[in-house]
């Protein structure tokens, strides 16, 4: 058993924080969002050039070859920075389904690419109708003049805007929640069939409604290939739990940091509110939470990185279920004990219960997660 | 990163398993199940087993009888007793009067006394809380008065746990009544049988004997048998609270009872369909086995690693405080589970019936002693907020 960080992973976090530390202080990241831009493109550079975009690449493309280990410090700077970049989207989610589902010679026209932070791609998996399932495909390939064209919605695309590459799931046979019948496809978002409805989440960062109208696709491997594509789609949403549960510990953190000093200098009634016991006592309970959140996010990485290990399964469960709880009651307790000004939009503590929200939301769930476990215990 | 036992570690789990399933007798396994709590023969007799096999004191060291282990193989021993489920070592003699013996006694109270607390020859107690001295231990008020070669002790220790089972009785008793609350306190070791000791019973919301009154009335204790020096005992006493950490989680017994709940809601029907069907009943289940994996790692962490302890020193309290909140939690699911099957008061030597529902009452007492929750938490905010 080990829970250090090795040099290398020690090293990258220590230089992703300065970089975020200079480039997404929460005032420049407010000032970010009032421009209206989708991140921040020097920061983007910086992760470039910092190796974080090849991390999860394999070193024959170009990358490191890194794991959800690897990328657990990087997640959780993400989180207390509240960034905006489309990291997850692009090299956790896109990057691992290219990985898994494409053949090689659609890995070697992307990844290096994307390895080097020129190319944005972004995973379009999920359908409103779908909500938490975790397969709902209802999107339709059908092959025509030689090629293949996609029919379908996909709901809250993260980074949409800003992807030059969709990956998307879609059926060439049976109903939408039947785990054989669907294939990876790659989409050109300047095809003539995609539409992308822009929008911001409620925590700021972009994402966006894709509509696919005969889009021109190209499977990223054999579209027969079932199992394949259902091991990819598993793999990438394996990997999205880890690097979510990181990145809400490392918001739970940054509350929780910004809510113990809120205690040690805020005065009422002529004395330090952290000297009252009912507050302390919050403080602690939040403590416990952000323990426990810590502790899932590295059963996360390390499920995510062992599929085939015992426990690997109903870990991502149990993580999903648990950070999420947890970093959320930190979040709601560094509100609380803020007072009026955890309620502003000026203040950074209130902009982690929107991340935390909007990350339990992605690849299902608390209560998702937990039904997903109790059905195994039938 | 990882989370996987090494191959010795997990070639050790499986000895452990073994030699549980071979040694441990059935009855015992049954009872403890069931939810009863160990006998005093069930645990003198599992201990012996144990200590045949350099088991029973685990983390003492070679010399005085114990195994040496480290922390890991520890945790392993506990949680595969947990899981069998077994007698877990008497906790006042293993992992507290031990450890402190070997810290501050003379080398004829170690001699003397580690083996047969080894081996439960002796069985003691811990008289530290006193009817006016709770979580504010150090007011405590006993006093003892040094005549010749003898102390003479008076006063009331309370809640005084398994007293009525015990032969001796490490206390906590004032030796200098002008000295600071801290200053003036010794750590004695009394034999039960000596004249002026009466025990009275307490019987907690389980309707059991667990607890008692102890009085003491001129009570004659040689001075051979002081540990430490005289008006050190709090450094016996903190020592003691804080230095076998291994159990404080509690992991093994919350994985145990969250299994027995489960095989319970698979057996329990509701108008013909077993409790398992329901599906808001088993997230519950889930939820409290996410939580217990939470704790579990947290508890990997924390004793695993020197980096986790420095990182936050007073991370013993988190691991009370949330297994705490998990015992009781899953006690509780026990008790709805059973539900008007578990009302009928039935006989401690009904094998098959456990005592679910007033077992669930005497879990609320986990956030009780060892330092209540709100102690706990106390501890806790100094160390963050300061």
């Amino acid at each position: 058993m080990n829970f250090e960080l090795n040099e290398d992973q020690a090293a990258l976090a220590e230089s992703l924080s300065r970089l975020l530390a200079d480039r997404y202080g929460f005032e420049k990241r407010r000032a970010l969002t009032a421009s209206g831009a989708a991140h921040d493109e020097k920061t983007w550079a910086g992760l470039a050039e910092l190796g974080l975009t090849a991390l999860p690449v394999p070193e024959a493309l170009g990358g490191f070859g890194g794991g959800a280990r690897d990328l657990l410090p990087a997640m959780q700077a993400f989180g207390r920075s509240l960034s905006m970049e489309p990291f997850l989207a692009s090299a956790v989610l896109a990057g691992t389904a290219l990985r898994l589902g494409a053949d090689e010679a659609m890995q070697t026209r992307l990844l290096p690419g994307m390895a080097s932070g020129e190319i944005v791609s972004a995973w379009a998996h999920d359908e409103p109708a779908g909500r938490h399932a975790p397969l709902w495909v209802e999107t339709r390939a059908e092959r025509k003049d030689g090629g293949w064209k996609l029919d379908g919605i996909k709901s809250n695309v993260p980074a949409g805007g800003l992807a030059r590459y969709f990956v998307v799931s879609a059926r060439i046979a049976g109903a939408p929640a039947d785990a054989n019948g669907c294939a990876l496809f790659l989409v050109d978002a300047k095809d003539a069939g995609v539409a992308l409805r822009e929008f911001r989440l409620v925590d700021d960062t972009a994402a966006g409604e894709l509509v696919l109208t005969q889009a021109a696709a190209q499977p990223l491997a054999n579209p027969e290939d079932s199992t394949r594509t259902r091991l990819a789609i598993q793999g990438t949403v394996a990997a999205g739990i880890a690097a979510v549960c990181a990145d809400m510990s490392g918001a739970a953190q940054a509350a929780f940091d910004l809510a113990m000093d809120y205690l040690r200098t805020r005065k009422q009634f002529g004395r330090l509110i952290g000297e009252n016991q009912a507050l302390r006592h919050r403080a602690s309970e939040m403590l416990v939470s952000l323990e426990m959140a810590r502790s899932m996010a590295m059963a996360a990485a390390v499920a995510a990185d062992d599929a085939s290990a015992e426990d690997s399964a109903p870990d991502l469960h149990r993580a999903k279920l648990s950070v999420a709880r947890n970093a959320r009651n930190v979040a709601l307790g560094a509100i609380q004990l803020h007072g009026g000004i955890g309620m502003t939009e000026e203040y950074a503590v209130g902009h982690y219960l929107r991340r935390i929200h909007v990350l339990d939301q992605m690849f299902g769930d608390a209560d998702a997660h937990a039904a997903r476990l109790a059905a195994a215990l039938l | 990163m990882d989370l996987d036992l090494t191959p010795e570690q997990r070639a050790f789990r499986d000895e452990v398993r073994t030699f549980i399933r071979e040694k441990l007798p059935s009855e015992i396994r049954e009872r403890l199940r069931a939810g009863h709590p160990p006998r005093k023969q069930d645990t003198v007799a599992w201990q012996r087993i144990l200590n045949e096999r350099g088991w029973a004191a685990p983390h003492w060291p070679k010399r005085y009888g114990g195994a040496d282990l480290g922390p890991m193989e520890r945790l392993i021993l506990l949680d595969e007793a947990y899981r069998a489920p077994a007698p877990l070592p008497q906790a006042f003699n293993v992992g507290m009067l031990g450890p402190v013996l070997m810290k501050f006694g003379t080398p004829a109270q170690c001699d003397h006394f580690l083996p047969r607390l080894a081996n439960l020859d002796i069985w003691f107690c811990q008289g530290f809380s006193e009817p006016g001295s709770g979580s504010d231990l150090a007011s405590l008020r006993t006093a003892a008065r040094r005549e010749g070669d003898h102390y003479i002790v008076n006063g009331q220790k309370i809640w005084t746990t398994t007293a009525h089972l015990a032969d001796w009785v490490f206390a906590l008793v004032r030796t200098d009544t002008e000295a600071r609350k801290q200053e003036g306190i010794s750590f004695l070791l009394i034999d039960l049988r000596t004249p002026g000791i009466t025990i009275r019973p307490i019987h907690s919301i389980d309707g059991e004997h667990h607890l008692n009154e102890v009085f003491f009335d001129e009570v004659r204790v040689p001075v051979g048998n002081l540990v430490g020096q005289e008006n050190k005992g709090w450094d016996c006493a903190k020592f003691l609270l804080s230095n076998e950490r291994t159990g404080i989680a509690n992991v093994g017994l919350c994985r145990e009872r969250l299994d027995y709940a489960r095989e319970l809601a698979g057996r329990y029907t509701q108008a013909g369909k077993p409790l398992l069907d329901d599906p808001k009943l088993r997230a519950d289940i889930a939820m409290l086995e996410a939580e217990t994996r939470a704790l579990e790692i947290t508890n990997w962490r924390f004793l695993l690693t020197d980096s986790e302890q420095k990182r936050l020193p007073a991370f013993a309290s988190v691991l009370k405080l949330k297994g705490t909140e998990l015992q009781q939690e899953i006690n509780a699911l026990l008790a709805r589970i059973v539900g008007p099957g578990g009302l009928e008061r039935r006989s401690a030597d009904e094998v098959t019936h456990g005592p679910i529902a007033p077992r669930y009452f005497y879990s609320r007492a986990a956030s009780i002693y060892g330092g209540t929750t709100e102690v706990q938490k106390d501890i806790l905010a100094k160390a963050i907020v300061g």
